[in-house]
């Protein structure tokens, strides 16, 4: 199997792939051969993300829009989606939203919004795929976004921090309690990659701080490409033994 | 509940390929371990109102036994 046909006709479905570090992914699943499932928000830029696709003969890419924190449509979509392109090999939740807020002003409806886009959603997806008919017979790699923000704190971010930090965590019980199934559950753990989220975040601070902040990325920000490979590299057969764990990808933020 | 509905929705629960009756030996199938019971406990508390105590599955052989623990009346 030639390393560019690695993920050839496997059906893999990608949320948050109208932006950012989804569309990335998406691009590159494309690109190995994979057949997508596209969950995004705003049609008009899924359909942007489509258009984009490598697409070869027999890849019949989709895309739905949908709000994740509906969660009733959730299943009724999966469902279709595995009626039109068949049992999945791979997900990707990169679906997210960004919140910095210092804690005096976060409400409960603050963190229910982000857990709900950041960590249930995309909880609720894997559960419905879980489900033994609706999996490939030859391994299945389910993969969640979170961040260094996951393991790490900074002022202003106990929601977001909270919410990655659930991915992770989550993970782990997933990887173990889903092993028997032949399906291995892990995270990638960005730093910051530049990407419309993180601009937006970035033009809400004063220059000095987004400085401070770049200067804390040894090898500077990401992009979403170097946050892409790996997730790619763990829907592939080649992590076939990694399971439950989380890949930073962060330029050297945590090591700092 | 109708008892052709419970063993669909067992069969469901547990993902066993093979179709589910009254004398079907749980002990027997692969997929029904700690975490089948679990989530059988679950889905009595939710379909039948009926709190199960896991220790309560530790005489359970066929469905029929299990059907016991939430009473044999509650099935049509």
């Amino acid at each position: 199997m030639s390393p560019q046909s690695e993920l050839s006709g496997k059906h893999i479905l990608v949320t948050g792939a109208s932006s950012g570090i989804g569309r990335q992914c998406a691009i590159a699943a494309a690109q190995k051969g994979a057949v997508l499932t596209l969950l995004g928000r705003n049609e008009k830029r899924l359909e942007e993300t489509l258009k984009v696709l490598s697409r070869q003969e027999d890849q019949n890419h989709r895309i739905f829009t949908l709000d994740l924190t509906g969660f009733g449509e959730i299943k009724p979509l999966v469902q279709k989606a595995l009626e039109l392109n068949g049992p999945v090999s791979g997900f990707v939740h990169s679906a997210g939203v960004e919140l910095t807020l210092p804690l005096k002003v976060m409400s409960p409806d603050h963190f229910n919004k982000l857990f709900s886009i950041n960590v249930t959603a995309g909880f609720e997806i894997a559960r419905l795929l879980s489900n033994k008919k609706n999996i490939s017979r030859d391994g299945v790699s389910f993969v969640f976004i979170s961040s260094v923000m996951g393991s790490l704190g900074r002022p202003g971010k106990v929601g977001y921090c909270s919410s990655k930090g659930a991915l992770i965590a989550g993970a782990k019980a997933m990887a173990l309690e889903l092993a028997a199934k032949g399906i291995r559950v892990n995270c990638v753990s960005p730093g910051v990659v530049e990407t419309a989220m993180t601009r937006e975040m970035f033009a809400g601070l004063p220059e000095a701080s987004r400085e401070a902040i770049k200067k804390e990325h040894p090898l500077g920000l990401g992009q979403p490409e170097d946050v892409a490979s790996a997730v790619i590299f763990l829907l592939s057969p080649g992590a076939r033994w990694i399971t439950g764990t989380d890949l930073v990808v962060d330029g050297g933020y945590s090591a700092l | 509940m109708k008892k052709e509905l419970f063993f669909e929705q067992l069969q469901e629960i547990m993902e066993v390929d093979d179709e589910i009756g009254e004398s079907t030996n749980l002990k027997e199938l692969d997929e029904y371990d700690s975490l089948a019971v679990l989530s059988l406990i679950a889905f009595f508390d939710e379909k039948f109102q009926k709190k199960v105590e896991a220790e309560s599955f530790e005489t359970v052989e066929t469905v029929r036994d299990l059907m016991g623990l939430v009473g044999m009346d509650r099935f049509s």
